[in-house]
């Protein structure tokens, strides 16, 4: 098994044990901020590295033109982004939603393979530059959808009145939804960049490529309104930021094979 | 019980003498109480006692116990010269006297004791935390006279020690065990309640416990509103709020995030057309709505509106029942950490 594999299926194996000893101790009724979570997450973290450069290395370029490379690279934008704003949630928590996202990712990438890339020509920064800001404020989508499932997950509990060791651990809903509000903010800031930079390209983009990122950004641009506005519930928002997460989903595939 | 080793016997002059809310009725506790500005010579009284060297005295509503170190030949007698003291210092008629019954606790029942106190599992409430900071406090008056030593430095700092492991090891402290602390959980994870606002329906007894609790909780805001309009003007002076006449509540409805209400009307007082009217002027912001009232003052069609949260007394009092249950589960295992400790020390054998 190449070096590049044996690095992410370890870091596959690291997410996946965050998510069994999260679950464990939620079954055990005993779930509390575990270092354990936060170290298996990071060793997670410091293994996608660690594969990113290896397979960098190896096509000579950002690893970022097929689906299992980008599905990698989202969930290493991802964990990274958990890291950066997950101090304002509750960290080992958001890692507990976080870690299955990225397993399942990372499975996908890994059942996919990772062929050698066709050179077309001369790199160019700046559609290396695009490629990798579209890609952050993707992750910045899939942090927005898993903090809409902690919304939800809060909310349904606090209705139903079913008061355990989860809903002590998760953070206020008044705070996740404006955590959802700032997420996808940023990603919409984010995917507004790569776009505005596909502007300066001189190397010509593909019509599906450029015509699925607008419809991710339009997207996003009314999930945005509907939030700033307030026109609709916080939870209609959150099941909005958790379902639109499928249209960028699905638009990898689209994007690469384009 | 295994037999103490050395180890053990050289703290074998630890002693503990005292009375809690378990042994002695209010009515005699209040009696035996040290106010805090008494505490200083108390421990230094103590420590000057014939064949004593240190002592700390802990005095709360709830107990008061003293904790020396001496080296009296055997455990009888410094029980018995701990009880004439109380007696002495509170001037206590003979009958009284007779009437008081203290626990004597020596070593290792000493230290567990102590262990078990500063761990809140001795609390009236299991697992309350309050416990903790008085034990700190009063330990920390005691160094501060001059009136701990050896023993007592290192039998504190070791029960601080597990008092923290237990908290941090178990979940003593997890879920509310009374109405008023389950109103601040639900509050807390509906809103951040340093912004939150708070609005009186009515000035019972058990609305007036919750909104005290929030408010020592961090709460921004309150308005008392009482078909007694001098009522609600007491009780908003009390917490520091604002009165609003008993007609003028539903107008301020959009403004509060959570709402208590114990009204005594034989209907609904809150209802859900309203509560919809509400919503659409706060923006969908989140309303919890608290109903102690019996009969109920909210229908409870309210709790189907997209962003309210009703609870009303049962749902409050099943929370709480349910957290009470969650500490006894929880008391084995605190025990089990504790008489770990106890080995690790050195006051029993492993």
């Amino acid at each position: 098994m190449p070096l590049t594999s044996i690095l992410l299926l370890a870091a596959t194996l690291a997410f996946a044990a965050a998510v069994v000893q999260a679950l464990l101790a939620i079954k055990s009724g005993a779930w509390r901020q575990a270092k354990a979570q936060v170290v298996l997450m990071a060793l997670g973290f410091g293994l996608q590295t660690a594969f990113l450069y290896h397979r960098g290395q190896e096509v000579g370029q950002c690893p970022m033109k097929s689906v299992a490379d980008i599905l990698v690279f989202i969930g290493w934008s991802v964990v990274l982004l958990y890291f950066l704003v997950g101090s304002g949630f509750r960290l080992s928590l958001l890692g507990l939603f976080t870690a299955p996202l990225v397993t399942v990712m990372q499975g996908i990438a890994l059942a996919q393979g990772f062929g050698p890339y066709a050179i077309k020509g001369k790199i160019n920064a700046l559609v290396e530059l695009h490629a990798a800001v579209a890609l952050i404020a993707y992750a910045a989508f899939a942090l927005g959808c898993i903090t809409g499932v902690m919304y939800l997950v809060q909310e349904r509990m606090l209705k139903q009145h079913r008061i355990h060791a989860l809903f002590y651990q998760l953070p206020p809903i008044q705070g996740l939804a404006k955590a959802i509000q700032r997420l996808v903010g940023l990603g919409l800031v984010l995917l507004s960049a790569a776009l505005g930079i596909s502007f300066a390209l001189h190397t010509p983009v593909s019509n599906p490529k450029l015509v699925f990122s607008w419809i991710v950004w339009g997207l996003y641009a009314v999930i945005s309104f509907l939030m700033w506005r307030h026109v609709t519930s916080p939870r209609r928002t959150a099941w909005l930021a958790v379902l639109g997460f499928v249209l960028p989903f699905i638009s990898l595939w689209i994007v690469t094979h384009a | 019980m295994p037999e103490p080793t050395d180890n053990i016997r050289a703290t074998g002059s630890l002693v503990c003498v005292g009375l809690n809310y378990k042994t002695t009725p209010v009515e005699v506790r209040e009696r035996l109480a040290f106010p805090e500005n008494v505490v200083p010579q108390a421990v230094r009284e103590i420590r000057h006692l014939p064949g004593f060297g240190e002592s700390v005295v802990l005095s709360t509503c709830n107990r008061v116990e003293i904790y020396a170190a001496h080296q009296l030949p055997d455990g009888k007698t410094s029980h018995d010269e701990l009880r004439d003291y109380l007696v002495r210092h509170f001037k206590l008629q003979p009958e009284h006297a007779e009437a008081m019954v203290l626990y004597n606790l020596d070593a290792a029942e000493a230290a567990r004791h102590l262990f078990r106190v500063v761990s809140g599992l001795d609390s009236m409430v299991l697992g309350e935390t309050e416990i903790f900071g008085q034990v700190k406090a009063a330990y920390k008056t005691a160094l501060d006279t001059g009136a701990t030593g050896k023993t007592l430095n290192k039998l504190f700092q070791q029960a601080f020690t597990v008092g923290k492991r237990v908290r941090n090891d178990t979940m003593i402290q997890r879920g509310s065990t009374s109405v008023g602390s389950v109103a601040v959980d639900l509050a807390e994870k509906v809103h951040d309640l340093k912004e939150c606002r708070v609005m009186l329906v009515g000035a019972g007894e058990m609305s007036r416990t919750c909104a005290q609790s929030l408010l020592s909780r961090g709460a921004k805001s309150i308005i008392v509103s009482n078909r007694s309009y001098d009522k609600a003007v007491e009780l908003a002076a009390e917490m520091k709020g604002v009165a609003m006449k008993f007609d003028e509540w539903e107008h301020a409805l959009h403004e509060v995030d959570v709402i208590i209400s114990s009204t005594s009307a034989p209907h609904f007082v809150i209802k859900k057309d309203q509560i919809e009217q509400v919503m659409r002027r706060r923006r969908w912001q989140p309303l919890l709505i608290i109903d102690i009232a019996v009969p109920r003052d909210v229908d409870p069609a309210v709790n189907d509106i997209e962003g309210v949260y009703l609870y009303d007394i049962d749902a409050l009092q099943a929370i709480a029942d349910e957290g009470r249950r969650e500490r006894e589960r929880q008391l084995a295992l605190c025990e089990q950490i504790i008489e770990e400790q106890l080995a690790k020390f050195g006051f029993v054998n492993a």
